[in-house]
């Protein structure tokens, strides 16, 4: 079974790294490399640290502040 | 008590205005007090609450247009009336209305200027600015009572109007009119036009129209989901504003429901229409000419009902036979260039003006001086 | 409700410059908004201009996009001609401080039945960057070039003492608390207001050497007190600006009687 975690959708996002910020166990970095758009995308670097991918099921999300501040409603849930 | 029953009353003119206002369905009111158009507040403060509307007195005159408009979203009659000073501040969202094609009323009962002048005394000095006030191209429409009884029957016909083709209407008094005292009567039937709404949702074709140019009017709470904006917009009503022709469409459309439609419009009082001399005359000053056709055949009055959109068509028709014209106003010359340009090809010799300020009116002697 | 059903997919992505405030504003409003249950078809949204001024063009719902500072004065008719409508206000620094002042502070005192969340962005974004009257002292704009000399508006504080209902302050970074705020203030009768500090790295961090979105946000991280131990802090004037911080929590919330309810309007 893949695990849930966030995704970030290259449809949507803009680059702006707010989520790198925001992250209180440092699940995103800053990107490198351009999107078909010509934004630098983040990167999911650490998604099991994750505290909400790592709740049981049932269990409410308790974070989710990346979801939450993104800008540009580029994040979400995979596998959910 | 909501509207007075048919019959003769005796009232000031600013106050026939706010009867006038309810027989059309005026629901809300919003006003910031001025002279000399105080006393609409006054009594729609008193009235209103009777008729099941409301009344608010706010902050400014900005606040004043803008809260009737918005009530006019919500699908209410709404009115404001105020005199040169306070005009002059709603004239951002007066063009507002014209873009987001709102019906609204607003009574502008004229005192001299400019500034705050003589806040008591007459004058027809916002003529040109109730035509060109706001920035850009935009119609609307702007009538000029001369009694207590056309008080009340302009600021109906303002509403029928506003209503019927979704643009501001204004009654354009002065103070003379408004403070005058006189009887008036309320008819047995009294003719009341209201807006065509859409009766189905429209969402992204909330300014689609037929052949009459005027879209109907979706009002908010209905499920309609519309975005209403002073941008520059395509029939969706959201914002294109970068696009040429959309913009040209708009203004183009605003301009035209209303010019297209200047004979349902277009009112005028004319008196010997074949005569010699034609006096033009509105509000206040044309009472004078009354007495002044009474003794002189030779003479005729020609009384523009309807300031915005100028009644051409009609004028030109008396200018036809007449040899001069004596244009009457309480300001420096603003109807005289409407009536110079629409005279000038006509064979009359003279087009005149004859100019009365600081609140005084011409005289039946002056006129007759003139005209000797 | 999903997200899409509350904005309008068809317009997205929005146009709002990356890593601006003000989406983050709407994700938290979409919160708030659901969990009130409000009815979207009984909700007028209702902005002024500036960038703040685009948030109703985006919301499936009826909306007015007025003219620059008038939003209050606009969405006051709306609500006392219609009180079965809910009236929220989007606005700007620019909308509320400057131009449209007078309407902010009469609507606060009037105790007008409506929620304003203002996107306090400290500049005025659209037209490219020039100080506003929350721009803070000594910092830069495209029309304070050596540094801006006049003391700034706490329209938090303005709103509490012109008579507001409910105030509350947050910055981007405080998500969860300013959808509990926004929630609060939907739900309060009378006037509530809710300001969030936002960043514009557009602007506001161009001119003053904060070069990514992040770093704005980091600074209104870093810059925020809670209310309660600012209140403790040495200081004459309690502005967020003069202090450097920015005094974030709930201002007041009090129960004086609404507009509507006073005039007799509503029972």
């Amino acid at each position: 079974m893949t695990r849930v975690r966030t995704k970030i959708d290259e449809k949507y996002c803009k680059g702006c790294n707010i989520c790198v910020a925001i992250c209180p166990v440092k699940v995103y970095v800053e990107g490198e490399s351009l999107s078909s758009r010509g934004y630098t995308i983040p990167v999911i670097r650490r998604a099991e640290e994750c505290m909400d991918a790592k709740r049981e099921p049932g269990e409410k999300k308790k974070c989710e502040l990346c979801v939450y501040v993104c800008p540009d409603q580029a994040i979400g849930w995979e596998n959910e | 008590m909501s509207k007075l029953e048919p019959g003769t009353y005796f009232m000031q003119g600013d106050e026939a205005s706010v009867e006038g206002a309810i027989h059309a369905g005026c629901k809300f009111f919003a006003g910031y007090p001025i002279t000399p158009a105080t006393e609409i507040a006054e009594r729609m403060a008193r009235r209103l609450r009777q008729a099941g509307g409301v009344f608010l007195q706010l902050e400014d005159e900005i606040t004043a247009i803008a809260a009737i408009i918005g009530a006019s979203w919500t699908g209410t009659k709404a009115m404001t009336a105020t005199s040169g000073p306070g005009f002059s501040l709603m004239q951002e969202n007066l063009g507002y209305a014209c873009m987001t094609e709102t019906p609204i009323v607003i009574v502008d009962v004229q005192r001299s200027g400019p500034s705050t002048g003589q806040p008591t005394r007459a004058a027809q000095g916002d003529v040109m600015q109730a035509r060109w006030g706001s920035h850009g191209d935009y119609e609307v429409i702007a009538l000029a009572p001369n009694s207590v009884q056309e008080m009340f029957d302009l600021t109906i016909t303002a509403f029928n109007l506003s209503e019927r083709y979704r643009v501001p209407a204004i009654v354009l008094s002065d103070a003379d009119i408004g403070h005058m005292r006189g009887t008036f009567v309320i008819p047995e039937k009294v003719e009341i036009v209201d807006r065509k709404y859409h009766t189905k949702p429209v969402s992204y074709n909330a300014f689609a129209y037929d052949e009459n140019l005027v879209p109907n009017f979706p009002k908010f709470g209905q499920g309609h989901r519309v975005h209403i904006t002073g941008l520059t917009h395509d029939i969706s009503g959201y914002p294109k504003t970068t696009d040429a022709k959309v913009h040209e469409a708009l203004v183009t459309r605003l301009v035209n429901k209303i010019r297209l439609h200047r004979e349902d419009i277009c009112r005028a009082e004319v008196i010997n229409p074949h005569a010699d001399s034609l006096v033009v005359a509105y509000g206040s000053p044309s009472n004078s000419v009354y007495e002044v056709v009474n003794e002189r055949a030779d003479v005729g009055l020609f009384r523009p009902i309807t300031l915005w959109p100028f009644p051409e068509e009609q004028l030109r028709e008396c200018a036809a036979h007449a040899r001069r014209i004596l244009v009457l106003e309480m300001n420096m010359g603003q109807i005289y260039w409407e009536v110079e340009r629409i005279a000038r090809k006509s064979p009359c010799e003279k087009i005149e003006l004859l100019t009365r300020l600081g609140g005084d009116v011409h005289t039946p002697e002056e006129i007759l001086e003139k005209l000797a | 409700m999903n997200f899409f059903d509350f904005y309008r997919q068809d317009r997205w992505p929005h146009m709002f410059c990356p890593g601006c405030g003000i989406g983050t504003v709407m994700n938290a409003f979409f919160h708030a908004f659901v969990e009130s249950g409000l009815d979207q078809n009984k909700t007028v949204f209702v902005a002024g201009i500036g960038c703040s001024g685009r948030i109703p063009g985006y919301i499936r719902a009826d909306s007015l996009h007025t003219t620059h500072g008038r939003p209050i004065a606009f969405a006051g008719g709306i609500k006392v001609a219609d009180p079965d409508l809910k009236v929220v206000v989007f606005s700007g620094d620019g909308d509320l401080g400057a131009i449209g002042g007078n309407h902010f502070i009469n609507a606060c005192r009037r105790n007008v039945e409506l929620t304003v969340i203002c996107i306090n962005n400290y500049i005025y974004g659209m037209t490219g960057g020039q100080a506003s009257t929350t721009t803070p002292r000594d910092f830069f704009s495209s029309t304070t070039p050596y540094g801006n000399r006049e003391y700034p508006f706490d329209l938090s504080e303005v709103a509490v003492a012109a008579g507001a209902n409910y105030v509350a302050r947050w910055t981007t970074f405080h998500v969860k608390q300013m959808k509990k705020a926004m929630q609060k203030a939907l739900l309060k009768d009378g006037f509530s207001f809710v300001e969030i500090a936002s960043q514009c790295p557009a602007q506001f961090g161009r001119y003053n050497q904060m070069n990514s979105a992040r770093q704005v946000f980091e600074w209104l991280k870093a810059s925020a007190v809670p209310r309660s131990k600012a209140s403790k802090l040495s200081a004459d004037h309690l502005d967020l600006n003069l202090m450097g911080k920015i005094t974030v929590g709930e201002f007041v919330e009090r129960n004086r009687e609404s507009y509507m309810k006073a005039l007799g309007v509503l029972q």
